[in-house]
């Protein structure tokens, strides 16, 4: 019969021998990443790709994608509470600080500030700009490594321009031309939009804010706690909205159909993200030459455009997975993956070395419609935000823009309201 | 007495014991189902409840007890009081057009011999269907350039309808794409009904001088479809009140809040706010009206309602 000991020391031994192939695999490390939108997987691929070549040693295994930045955000909370959290994700810029804030008062992210001195004193600067890093920052510590960056840019039908007069050579860079231009598109191909500025229907406060933004106005105060879209950039920005659909033929339509429409022609120009250019020359195929242009900013000195985009963060907690996971991040905004990634999107690179030569160099050159993002970059200010209460308070200003561009509301008593409301929801948190 | 009594005494424990051995047994067969509905109906119901009286925010680590507060905001929440009343008008019309029409569709198609497959396997289709994927049919179909819709109707006589995007019609638009995805399954649910009435019953009524197509449908044909009115009645009600999917894929609640549902709110409140107690306290509400309905139509059909 089998005494207690001997059973102890049989089940022991079969641990043992159960766990031993677990100790021998420790030699590679499995890296689990989480990112968002299913056709970034067209760069995040190649890029682990190259990254498990220069590190055998440690694999990366791409968790489900989520189909946007707010159901990113929402799974890495559930993972927070479920302790199922990846090792890296890549959280989008508008999420990063109520992700970083609400992460690290449970201790389950990484801030990479110690990381990156221990790189070296120069390895930061001869990296990255500081107001690309600064896009990473939360609360003056670094939680997110910048991956991808973007500004909004202008995507134009040079027919349409042609046929309205204009040059499709030089498209206006300031509001008071797109609408000149704009309006000249309705008058000449009257069954197409002039222009769409999809304000209406667009996923997030992106293109509102650029909006304000290029006009020298900021959404918020520079302590992040009061609204400062009150003033003249606002309701210069309001009035624009609502000028494109009285003088540039605008219709309120969703922002799919807006593509839609503009790739088949419909429309004369539309604003969008820049890592969309290859998504929206597909759509457009082969029916005309579709161009691109810088956003167009009427104050020089002060106006700027949002960056959208996403920064790697860290949460792993094994050491070893640790080590590994900062190699992964470090390579991911290396000069090589900058260039799959903007090759294959449009993205702005986040790396200085990445527009050396023998990397972005020589693409610039061949596709000038991706060059738009990058003639822009020094235009990048913060994609910023209002805090806990963000998409709420996206739900209620698009509400309000809509009313506006309709002519429900006039845009002085409809930025009134945004203004009232916008403060409310941020006290309310 | 003394002698008697034993004869007596000794069966009724020995039955008592019997019994207790059965009912045991009975617990025991009935213990797994009975645990898991505590598993996964009611204490996720307890969880909710208690949820609802709390400020709690996903991924916070601290919670605190508000009592009533977030149902006292709900009642006085514009964005909530105008999904309610949008869920309503949703519900007012599909629950009637969804019953009758799925009522009328069967009674057509049950009359038909050869082609009634055909007209079965049509009907049914959209039932089968993805309802993501065909809202993209339907958001290229109602695009109000490239899609046919905008034109048809403007040739028929309706002007330039824009009938996602314009706020007076976006909440009738989907509900008659709710309608679409709802009546084939209604009509099966009514052909099976109108196959189980005997024969004989159409004979005795004619016997008894029930004469023409509407005497006989009255007389016969709708009492002993009761029950499955009945069932019919409270699944539409129920899918009516869930309305969702079409939401999220083609107006997103717009355009100025004129296709907010109650489901499509509570689902921005717990995952896109986050604001899981609130979010709790909606689903407390929702479930409320959905019990008190289906209550109140089983109350009140089932009076009528005559089981052959």
């Amino acid at each position: 019969m089998l005494t207690r000991k001997e059973f102890l020391l049989g089940t022991a031994a079969a641990a043992g021998a159960l766990a031993a192939p677990a100790v021998r695999a420790q030699a590679t490390v499995t890296l689990d990443v989480l990112h968002a939108y299913p056709s970034f997987a067209r760069f995040f691929t190649p890029v682990a790709e190259e990254f498990m070549k220069a590190n055998p040693g440690i694999r990366i295994s791409f968790r489900q994608i989520l189909p946007n930045y707010d159901e990113l955000h929402q799974a890495l909370l559930r993972g927070a509470l479920t302790n199922q959290l990846p090792d890296v994700a890549f959280s989008g810029f508008n999420r990063l600080p109520e992700l970083a804030r609400t992460l690290s008062a449970r201790n389950q992210i990484l801030a990479l500030d110690m990381l990156i001195a221990a790189e070296g004193a120069n390895w930061a600067a001869e990296n990255f700009s500081p107001r690309m890093l600064a896009l990473g920052k939360v609360d003056g510590r670094q939680y997110g490594m910048p991956f991808n960056a973007s500004s909004p840019i202008a995507y134009y039908n040079p027919e349409l321009v042609a046929r309205a007069g204009g040059n499709p050579d030089q498209f206006p860079d300031s509001w008071e031309g797109v609408i000149a231009l704009a309006a000249a598109i309705k008058r000449a191909v009257p069954q197409a939009m002039g222009l769409s500025y999809y304000i209406n229907s667009f996923d997030s406060d992106w293109l509102w804010q650029a909006l304000v933004q290029q006009g020298g106005g900021r959404m918020l105060s520079a302590d992040g706690k009061s609204v400062a879209f009150a003033g003249e950039a606002g309701l210069a920005a309001v009035r624009l909205a609502r000028r494109f659909v009285t003088e540039c033929g605008m219709e309120l339509i969703g922002a799919d159909q807006n593509r839609q429409q503009f790739a088949t022609g419909g429309i004369g120009i539309i604003f969008d993200s820049p890592a969309r250019l290859a998504v929206i020359s597909n759509l457009v195929g082969g029916r005309f030459p579709l161009r691109t242009a810088p956003f167009p900013i009427t104050d020089k000195t002060n106006g700027g455009v949002p960056t959208g985009g996403n920064a790697a963060v860290i949460m792993a907690t094994d050491p070893a997975k640790l080590r590994a996971a900062w190699e992964y991040v470090k390579f991911s905004a290396g000069p090589l993956a900058q260039k799959i990634a903007v090759e294959m999107t449009g993205y702005l690179p986040v790396n200085l070395k990445a527009l050396a030569p023998e990397f972005l160099g020589r693409f610039y050159e061949q596709n000038p419609n991706a060059r738009s993002a990058a003639l822009q970059m020094d235009r990048s200010l913060p994609w910023e935000d209002y805090g806990a209460n963000g998409p709420r308070i996206h739900r209620v200003q698009q509400e309000l823009l809509t009313a506006i561009m309709r002519g429900d509301l006039a845009p002085e008593a409809g930025l009134a309201r945004m203004v009232r409301e916008t403060e409310a929801l941020m006290r309310a948190v | 007495m003394a002698v008697s009594s034993v004869p007596f005494a000794s069966p009724a424990p020995q039955l008592a014991a019997r019994e207790r051995r059965l009912a045991l047994a009975g617990a025991a067969f009935a213990a797994p189902a009975a645990l898991l509905l505590v598993a996964i109906l009611l204490a996720p119901l307890i969880v909710l409840v208690l949820l609802s009286v709390t400020d709690y925010r996903l991924g916070a680590v601290a919670v605190r007890f508000v009592g009533l507060a977030n149902y006292a905001e709900m009642f006085s929440d514009p964005v909530f009081r105008r999904a309610i009343r949008n869920t309503f008008l949703y519900v007012a019309f599909v629950l009637p057009a969804g019953v009758f029409g799925g009522l009328a569709l069967a009674a057509l198609v049950h009359a038909r011999k050869r082609t009634r497959s055909l007209y079965e396997v049509i009907y049914f289709l959209p039932v089968t269907s993805t309802l993501v994927a065909m809202a993209t049919v339907w958001q290229f179909l109602l695009h109000p350039s490239l899609g046919p819709v905008t034109p048809l109707l403007a040739a028929l006589g309706f002007g330039r309808l824009d009938l996602l995007n314009d706020p007076d019609l976006a909440l009738a638009t989907l509900a008659l794409i709710g309608l679409w995805q709802l009546l084939g399954f209604n009509m099966v649910l009514f052909l099976a009904g109108l196959s189980a009435v005997p024969r004989d019953l159409y004979e005795a009524a004619a016997l008894d001088g029930a004469a023409g197509a509407v005497d006989r449908f009255l007389r016969v044909t709708w009492p002993m479809l009761g029950p499955t009115t009945m069932f019919v009645t409270i699944t539409t009600t129920i899918s009516a009140f869930k309305v969702f999917d079409t939401v999220v894929v083609l107006t997103r609640g717009g355009p100025l809040g004129a296709t907010d549902t109650l489901l499509y709110v509570l689902y921005l409140e717990g995952f896109h706010y986050f604001r899981t107690g609130y979010a709790a306290a909606m689903t407390v509400v929702l479930l409320a009206f959905l019990c008190l309905l289906s209550l109140l139509q089983a109350r009140l059909i089932e009076r009528r309602v005559h089981y052959a």
